[in-house]
C-alpha cells in the first residue's frame, strides 16, 4: 500500500471523526469551549463518535474477514443472522420495556441474542469436525428469517411506542451511546481485530481454499474457527453497542479492496478505520439533515450502500472475472 | 546422518482409503520416494491420482495404513514444519483470487520467519512473469495463472513437491520450461517431485512412473517398462504402446498398428 494512499486514509477519516466531534445539531467551537457546549461534546459527542467508529470498524472487519475466510465476496457480518438474534433479542427488551439491568438492558440483551445465533449457526455450520462455508452461510440465511419472523411477530403484537423504538433501534440507534458501554465494546472488539490482524497470512491462504492454505502450513479448520469466534465478537459488540447497522460489513472491504488490493494484511486495518469513519460519517449525516429528529445511522449507509452495492454487482472484475 | 541418504523422503506402507461408508478410493497403496527423483502419476480420470496426492501431502487421512516423510509418521509433523519439507499443488483451473502475481508468489514464503535464499523477483524470473508481477491473477491466461502458483511452489523451497497436473493448461513451450526447470531445481537443490499427468507424452520424459487404476498401482518403474502394451490397455483400455526408433529415441504407437 503506498504512502500515499495511507496518507490520503488517515487525513480523510481524521477529518471526519473531528467534523462529526464538532458539528451536528449544535456547532461547537473546538476553541471555545464553554460550559454546556463542553458538556455536550464530552458527555454526548465524544462518547456517541467513539462508540460510531467502534462499531464501523468492528463491522468492517468482521466483513472483510468473512468475505475471505467464506470466499464469498457477498458476505458480511449480518447474512450470518447473528444482527437477526441480537435485533429479537433488544427489540424484545424494548417493547416489553422490562428494564432490568437499567440502561444496560439494551446493549446486554443484543449481546445475549447475538451470542446466541453465532453458536447456532456455528453448530448447524459445522460437519465432521470442521465449520463449511456453505453451510454456515445457509444455516446464518435460514435463522435469519426464523428471527426476524419472531421479531415480527413481537412488534405486531405490541404497543406503539415500543415498535417506534424497536424499530429506531432496529436501523441502527446512536443515541443511546455513552461513556458507561463503551470499555465492554472495546474489550470484544478489540480482542475481536486482534485475532483478525494477527492472523491476516492465514485468511490469505484461506482465500486460496483449503487445499493450499493446507499446503502453505495452515489448518484451515483450526484458522476458520478462529476467525468465525473474531466475527461473532464483533459483530455481537457492534449491534450490543447501537443496533444493526447494515452495508458497512459488506460495503467497506470491497472499496478496500477496489482501492489497495486483496492484501488481508492490508485490508484488514484499513477496513478497521475507513469502516469506523464512515459510519462516523453517516451517523454525523443523520443528525444534521433535519435536527432535532435524527434518521438512524443504518438508514444512511444503507442509502448510499444499497447502490453501490448494485453498481458492484453490475461490474463483475471487481468480484473477480 | 549418514542413513539419511538412504532414507526415503516420503513412504506410504498399506495405505487404504475411503470416505465414510463407501467404496475405497485406495487400496493397498505401498511406494516411497527416494530423494532426488522424480515421479509421475499416470492414470485414467477418477484413477485416484488425485486422493494419492492428497494423502502424501497430509490433506487426507489413510483409513488404514501408514505414511512416513523423512521416516516420521506424517501426521505427528505440526503445519508449518510439514510446509517447509512437502509442497501440494491442487489442479488450479477453477481458482480466482483476487491477488496480484507477486502477492500470490509471495504466500510462499508463509512458513518462514527468516526467508530462504531465493527472492520474489527470481522466483518470477524463472516461471517467465517478471514483468507481469504487478497484474492481477483474474487478468491473467489460464497457463499464466498455473505459472504464478507454481512460483509460489518454488518461493515455499520444499524439497518435496507434490503436483496435480501442474502443466495441463500449459502451452507447450511452458510445459517444456516448467518441466526443465524442476529437473535443474532437482540437480541443483535435490527436489523431489511427484506430478500426477494424463498426458503419456509426458510421462515418457520421467525417470520414473507409477500406473495406476482403481486406487491400486498397476506398475512403478522406468517408462519404457510400464508403459506396455498389457499395462496400458488395462490402466486406459487403449491399445497404446511405447516403440523405440531406430536412432534412439521413442515414440507412442497408437491403435493395433504393427
Amino acid at each position: 500500500m503506498s504512502k500515499i494512499k495511507l496518507f490520503l486514509l488517515a487525513v480523510t477519516s481524521a477529518s471526519i471523526f473531528l467534523a462529526s466531534l464538532f458539528f451536528g445539531q449544535n456547532t461547537i467551537n473546538p476553541f471555545n469551549l464553554q460550559g454546556t457546549e463542553k458538556e455536550i461534546l464530552l458527555s454526548i459527542r465524544l462518547p456517541r463518535v467513539l462508540v460510531a467508529f467502534l462499531m464501523g470498524s468492528a463491522l468492517g472487519v468482521s466483513g472483510a474477514v468473512l468475505q475471505g475466510m467464506l470466499r464469498n465476496p457477498l458476505a458480511d457480518p449480518y447474512i450470518l443472522g447473528i444482527s437477526s438474534g441480537a435485533a429479537l433479542a433488544a427489540a424484545f427488551g424494548l417493547v416489553t420495556g422490562s428494564y432490568v439491568l437499567g440502561k444496560f438492558t439494551i446493549p446486554f440483551a443484543a449481546f445475549f441474542g447475538a451470542s446466541i445465533v453465532s453458536i447456532l449457526v456455528g453448530a448447524f455450520g459445522w460437519k465432521k469436525g470442521r465449520l463449511l462455508p456453505e453451510r454456515l452461510l445457509l444455516a446464518g440465511v435460514g435463522l435469519s428469517f426464523l428471527f426476524y419472523a419472531l421479531l415480527m411477530l413481537l412488534i405486531s403484537v405490541s404497543s406503539y411506542e415500543g415498535i417506534r423504538r424497536a424499530v429506531l433501534w432496529i436501523f441502527g440507534d446512536l443515541s443511546i451511546a455513552d461513556w458507561s458501554l463503551i470499555p465492554y465494546g472495546l474489550v470484544f472488539i478489540l480482542s475481536g481485530m486482534y485475532i483478525s490482524i494477527s492472523r491476516s497470512k492465514a485468511l490469505n491462504a484461506l482465500m486460496l481454499g483449503d487445499d493450499l492454505a493446507h499446503s502453505l502450513g495452515f489448518s484451515a479448520r483450526r484458522e476458520r474457527l478462529l476467525f468465525f469466534v473474531s466475527v461473532a465478537l464483533m459483530t455481537s459488540a457492534s449491534v450490543s453497542l447501537g443496533g444493526t447497522i447494515g452495508f458497512i460489513g459488506l460495503l467497506v472491504p470491497h472499496i478496500v479492496r477496489f482501492v489497495i488490493g486483496a492484501d488481508n494484511s492490508s485490508v484488514i486495518p484499513v477496513s478497521a478505520v475507513s469502516g469506523g469513519a464512515f459510519l462516523c460519517g453517516a451517523d454525523l449525516i443523520g443528525r444534521s439533515i433535519a435536527p432535532p429528529m435524527e434518521i438512524p445511522s443504518g438508514i444512511i449507509t444503507a442509502v448510499i450502500g444499497s447502490p453501490y452495492f448494485l453498481y458492484l454487482l453490475r461490474k463483475k472484475d471487481v468480484l473477480g472475472s | 546422518m549418514s542413513s539419511v541418504h538412504n532414507q526415503p523422503i516420503l513412504e506410504l506402507g498399506g495405505v487404504d482409503f475411503r470416505y465414510f461408508r463407501t467404496e475405497p478410493l485406495i487400496r493397498d497403496m505401498t511406494f516411497s520416494v527416494e530423494n532426488g527423483e522424480f515421479i509421475g502419476l499416470l492414470g485414467a480420470n477418477g484413477s485416484g491420482k488425485s486422493t494419492i496426492l492428497k494423502l502424501a501431502s497430509g490433506i487426507l487421512k489413510p483409513s488404514v495404513g501408514h505414511i512416513k516423510l523423512w521416516g516420521k509418521e506424517l501426521a505427528s509433523y505440526g503445519n508449518r514444519d510439514r510446509a517447509k519439507l512437502l509442497c501440494y499443488l491442487p489442479q488450479l483451473l477453477d481458482i480466482n483470487v483476487p491477488f496480484k502475481v507477486r502477492e500470490l508468489a509471495g504466500m510462499g514464503l508463509y512458513p518462514y520467519d527468516i526467508p530462504p535464499e531465493i527472492s520474489v523477483d527470481e522466483a518470477l524470473d524463472l516461471v517467465g512473469l517478471l514483468d507481469k508481477s504487478e497484474s492481477y491473477l483474474a487478468n491473467l491466461s489460464g497457463g499464466e495463472r498455473q505459472r504464478a502458483f507454481i512460483a509460489m511452489t518454488l518461493l515455499q523451497g520444499a524439497g518435496l513437491l507434490l503436483l496435480d497436473e501442474p502443466l495441463a493448461n500449459l502451452d507447450i513451450k511452458y510445459q517444456l520450461e516448467i518441466h526443465r526447470l524442476l529437473k535443474k531445481l532437482k540437480d541443483t537443490k535435490n527436489i523431489s517431485v511427484i506430478m500426477a499427468l494424463h498426458d503419456v507424452n509426458i510421462a515418457l520424459q520421467f525417470e520414473k512412473v507409477m500406473l495406476i487404476k482403481d486406487g491400486r498401482v498397476l506398475g512403478i518403474g522406468r517408462p519404457e517398462n510400464i508403459l506396455n502394451r498389457d499395462l496400458m490397455k488395462e490402466a486406459f483400455d487403449v491399445s497404446i504402446e511405447i516403440r523405440k526408433q531406430n536412432g534412439g529415441g521413442t515414440y507412442l504407437n497408437y491403435g493395433d498398428n504393427p
